[in-house]
């Protein structure tokens, strides 16, 4: 042992004093479980209560009437017909191939995981947009949500909130958030300074210049983070689904356990399916808005 | 844990460049089977995968050295100890079925959750099949599927620390139940092993009947080419089996410590030296002995 030194061995914390913390910081994230892990549960209740209906009804409404449904909205907002024959086509391939109700899960749990995350990742982008200190703060939580291997926090939230949707939804949520976030705060950070000098020279207040100039003109951009937070939602359900959320991540594990390439692919598919409906309605109209918007600044 | 101590003594003992893959079940066998890689799987639960393994010895590509656990995994349906202390029928099925209201449905409170096998894992299977022959639904009782193994044992750590109804699938020795002690259900049917393999563990198993779980194989499996390329190493691994008892306290005592299954192998090798000197030669006990010595 005397030739060890901490020259040629890094000089490392004790075992014993290793195990001493991480049996601590176990123990009272255990004791915190046990005496708000009901107060918390009680808290998502609502959330829980909103997922099972909504996967309820769009797993109780015939099939013609929830194709019909999606449609009426891909048109509504892209005013496409060979992108509404699309839909059309992939939702009939994916009921011809049995994957049915399990898209329908899916598509209910992505849906709220995307609104969920856009309605709170833009008013945090904004706030980031318009504070350098906020911004310093949010950044490397970011980076910790985006890269931090999901079963990390996996794990901890099942233990306080059981296994099931909403576990599922924050998993997804912390996942999917980032992108909106991060471009959100970039598009405004990105207004000509100049436009907003003119709208201050026209008398515009700070929440006309943001509503009024910053957020239309940041649009594409927040666009592109909204398109990007909807296909990460998406690549997370095989995630999510290891923690029991039911939808088509689970035949995707169970292919991967039994070696069923093609029913892996098939459902693998079915999710790329749900993405690219996801992003080309929203990029659809998102250009539709903006085209109307880009002919006022032009003229 | 078992792989660390078969590493540590077919590095010191054999002379083996071992080096550990971590893999499930199934990957695990097929891999073997069809890649002739890895060469030795310590610890396979080969009822899970009978038949790919009996074509495998059949075909000279896998042979079964031993069994690592001498009495055989334990499956069964479990609740947790806190329970059944409190109400002592509950380690019965009829307990179980009176009192389905306590066991509630994560996202539905008017039904009863029944935890089951993670989705693919073949005990997802006999698991199911038992659920239909006890008729557990018609006493408001659904399949919740967990997902992963870890969604399973974070469902029982969760219901644990809160001293909450749980009811569910599992296996032992593992270190979730020497961490969290739980109750076997009885069944009140005995084990029925030929009605368990004909028809509880098969897919196509069209009328299940009640069955209590067999002691599962858990054996230890290489490829054939290793065995004929170290024979002295496939010795050594034919008469490596840790008793259930044993492999329980070791397994508690690694919950206890945080310990990883490095830690545990020298923890256990360092303390159980009676058990694995009948294990090796003479000359490879020597070399252990002074490796662990130089620890």
């Amino acid at each position: 042992m005397a030739t060890e030194s901490w020259l040629t061995k890094f000089p490392e914390m004790e075992r014993a004093d290793l195990v001493a913390i991480r049996k601590g910081l176990d123990e009272s994230y255990r004791a915190f479980s046990r005496t708000y892990g009901d107060a918390i549960e009680s808290v998502f209740n609502p959330l829980l209560k909103f997922l099972v209906w909504f996967e309820n009804l769009l797993l109780a409404s015939p099939w013609w009437l929830v194709i019909a449904v999606v449609v009426a909205l891909v048109y509504g907002a892209s005013r496409s017909w060979k992108l509404s024959l699309g839909v059309i086509g992939s939702f009939m391939l994916i009921g011809y191939f049995g994957m049915w109700e399990n898209t329908m899960r899916t598509m209910s749990i992505i849906t709220v995981c995307t609104l969920l995350s856009i309605f709170m990742g833009i008013p945090i982008g904004i706030a980031m947009a318009r504070s350098d200190k906020t911004r310093a703060v949010v950044t490397p939580i970011l980076d910790i949500m985006q890269t931090m291997p999901a079963f990390v926090y996996l794990i901890p939230v099942v233990m306080l909130l059981g296994i099931g949707k909403v576990p599922g939804v924050i998993a997804v949520v912390i996942y999917a958030i980032p992108p909106v976030i991060r471009l959100t705060n970039l598009g405004i950070r990105l207004v000509d300074k100049e436009v907003l000098e003119a709208a201050t020279a026209f008398g515009a207040n700070s929440s006309q210049r943001l509503w009024g100039v910053q957020l239309p003109l940041a649009m594409p951009t927040i666009m592109a983070g909204i398109n990007q937070t909807i296909m990460m939602a998406l690549a997370m359900v095989v995630i999510a689904s290891m923690i029991g959320v039911k939808g088509l991540g689970q035949p995707v594990l169970k292919s991967i356990t039994n070696q069923y390439f093609t029913m892996g692919l098939f459902n693998g598919l079915a999710i790329v399916a749900l993405a690219i409906i996801f992003d080309r309605v929203s990029q659809a109209y998102a250009k539709r808005t903006q085209r109307h918007l880009g002919g006022t600044q032009n003229g | 844990m078992m792989a660390n101590v078969d590493k540590f003594i077919l590095k010191n003992g054999y002379g083996c460049a071992a080096e550990l893959v971590p893999g499930d079940t199934m990957p695990t066998g097929t891999s073997m089977i069809e890649k002739g890689e890895p060469d030795i799987a310590p610890e396979l639960w080969s009822n899970s995968l009978k038949d790919a393994i009996d074509k495998g010895v059949a075909e000279k590509r896998l042979r079964i050295a031993g069994k690592s656990l001498a009495d055989g995994g334990e499956e069964g349906f479990w609740v947790p100890k806190y329970m059944v202390e409190k109400d002592p029928s509950l380690a019965t099925i009829a307990g179980i079925r009176k009192n389905a209201k306590m066991f509630k449905h994560p996202e539905d409170p008017t039904k009863s959750g029944f935890y089951t096998c993670p989705a693919g894992w073949n005990c997802q299977i006999s698991a199911g099949n038992l659920f239909k022959a006890l008729k557990l639904s018609d006493d408001g009782f659904e399949l919740v599927d967990p997902g992963s193994g870890a969604g399973l044992s974070g469902a029982i750590a969760k219901a644990y620390e809160r001293k909450q109804p749980w009811f569910g699938y599992y296996w032992a020795p593992t270190s979730v139940l020497g961490k969290y002690e739980m109750v076997k259900v009885d069944f009140g049917s005995g084990i029925n092993k030929d009605e368990y393999m004909k028809c509880t563990s098969s897919a196509d198993c069209e009328t299940p009947k009640v069955t209590m779980y067999p002691p599962s194989l858990v054996e230890t499996v290489t490829t054939e080419s290793f065995a004929k390329r170290a024979p002295g190493a496939y010795e050594y691994l034919t008469k490596r089996a840790f008793k259930n008892a044993q492999m329980n306290k070791l397994l508690a005592w690694m919950e206890d410590n945080q310990a990883d299954g490095q830690v545990a192998a020298e923890y256990f090798l360092k303390n159980n030296e009676a058990t694995w000197m009948e294990w090796l030669s003479p000359d490879a006990t020597a070399k252990v002995k002074k490796a662990l010595a130089a620890l």
